[in-house]
């Protein structure tokens, strides 16, 4: 190349072999040119057997339909091998393998701490329980929200349950499990979503028993009684799986608020809107409560200021 | 016209009478054939026992179904050594609908959202539960495993009793 030429010919650079982008680019294009190889050989072949109409049907029309063809072809053929590799629900089934008395019993012991800690506790890896548990704890919200007639304003109240209730178990899982992988804690990620599965068995019964019955000291009785136990189980199971002190605090310590505060938050959420109601109704001057629909906008003007001014208070 | 559009009277009849009495054991070849005409009609039966009552929830019902359909064909794919057809299973959960509109059609008459209301609301979701799980367990040979495939089927239908009562 000329001395005197101003492009930098980039083929001459260094050598950037380390450098994962360029690889991407080239494999990326390397499978590229190869697909389109197979596209327009089987294109090829389809022509060949075709020959013969290709000349009275017109050569662009036949070509650029047999190569759509293939085109759709082709990705059908990726997004179903794609769809068989990641959604394959087979690899869930031994986790759903369980009789009812083992259910029953693991409900049962979710409720009680285990006194031996020095030796690893077993966790059993089953997620019909767990997962039976958050749809029940979401139909114990969908009813406490009925109940206590829940206005949602942004989204339905079937989402707002159903969020709720899988991101907790889903996402503090995961956070658990990564911080159990930090402090060196001997437990896999399915153990993690069994036993906080079935520590949500103690938040079911509180808030059953709560969204029922409206006494505030009868909610702090049972947060800390069935709460607590269902949390000091998870915990000492998490600290007979884990090894040095700082960690066990870490893990637990953060464990144990994460679902008492879950508890707490359930019940303050959807309750104080019952409170709002109650008082309305007190009122001497305030019309008979109607019954109206979730998504008919027309509400007593009384009951909707009341409540807004009642939700506007306790925030 | 109705034997070409495989609409069987007979038989719609005799799935009909197995819902209706949850306790008499359930014939496992019943569910063979995948019949949708029963099921599509108690959804809409449900539909205008609700419309009856003041309620225009037809979309409700009609998505509930179909998710409900989906998870639980997943679930009893899961928990069975023989796979399940969407099919059977949408027939199955259709036909067990009918005490739901029984229950919707009294709505009609009276509120059920009293101390009454709930204790029926309860009773009809354990018949509408019992009767799909004694015909899943009989169709996938799952003996011992009713109360395991009765409660998730509970918790669908309580969502229609959901639906119906509020």
């Amino acid at each position: 190349q000329g001395g005197g030429s101003a492009v930098i010919d980039m083929e001459n650079m260094d050598d950037t072999s380390g450098s994962s982008f360029e690889d991407m680019g080239e494999m990326h294009q390397r499978m590229k040119e190869e697909e389109e190889e197979e596209v327009e050989g089987d294109a090829a072949a389809a022509e060949e057997e075709d020959g013969e109409f290709l000349g009275m049907k017109g050569l662009q029309g036949q070509l650029g339909r047999q190569v759509a063809d293939q085109m759709w072809q082709v990705g059908k053929r990726q997004a179903s091998r794609a769809f068989s590799l990641y959604a394959n629900i087979d690899i869930l089934r031994p986790y759903f393998d369980v009789e009812p008395i083992q259910v029953r019993a693991r409900l049962l012991e979710s409720m009680i701490p285990v006194k031996m800690i020095n030796f690893p506790q077993k966790i059993a890896g089953e997620l019909y329980g767990p997962l039976m548990l958050v749809f029940t704890l979401v139909a114990i919200l969908l009813h406490g929200m009925k109940t206590s007639d829940t206005i949602i304003r942004e989204g339905t109240l079937m989402g707002t349950a159903i969020g709720t209730c899988f991101g907790y178990w889903l996402g503090v899982s995961s956070f658990i499990y990564f911080l159990a992988y930090l402090c060196n804690a001997q437990i896999t990620m399915v153990q993690m979503l069994s036993l906080l599965g079935y520590g949500l068995f103690g938040h079911c019964i509180t808030l059953f028993v709560t969204y029922n019955i409206h006494f505030h000291s009868l909610f702090y009785i049972f947060w800390l009684g069935v709460g607590g136990l269902s949390t000091l189980r998870m915990v000492a199971v998490l600290v007979s799986r884990t090894v040095g002190h700082t960690q066990r605090l870490i893990l637990c310590g953060t464990l144990a608020a994460l679902h008492m505060l879950f508890l707490l938050y359930l019940h303050f959420a959807y309750h104080k809107v019952v409170e709002g109601i109650l008082d309305t109704l007190e009122g001497p001057n305030m019309p008979p409560f109607q019954r109206v629909a979730r998504d008919i906008p027309v509400v007593s003007n009384a009951v909707l200021n009341a409540t807004a001014k009642a939700i506007a208070l306790t925030l | 016209l109705l034997a070409e559009l495989g609409i069987n009277f007979e038989h719609i009849w005799q799935k009909t009478l197995t819902v209706l009495n949850p306790l008499k054991p359930a014939d496992g070849t019943i569910m063979n054939e995948t019949d949708l005409t029963g099921p599509v009609v108690f959804c809409l039966a449900l539909g205008a026992s609700l419309l009856m009552a003041g309620k225009v929830h037809f979309g409700y019902v009609y998505g509930m179904s179909a998710i409900g359909c989906l998870a639980m064909h997943a679930l009893l794919n899961l928990m069975s050594t023989s796979g399940v057809s969407h099919g059977c299973v949408a027939s199955v959960l259709g036909y067990c609908l009918l005490p739901m509109v029984i229950l919707s059609s009294s709505a009609v008459f009276f509120s059920l959202q009293g101390t009454l209301g709930t204790l029926l609301a309860l009773f009809v979701i354990g018949w509408c539960s019992l009767s799909a799980s004694k015909i899943f367990t009989s169709a996938l040979a799952m003996e011992g495993q009713q109360l395991l495939i009765a409660y998730p089927c509970a918790l669908l239908y309580g969502l229609f009793a959901l639906l119906t009562v509020f």
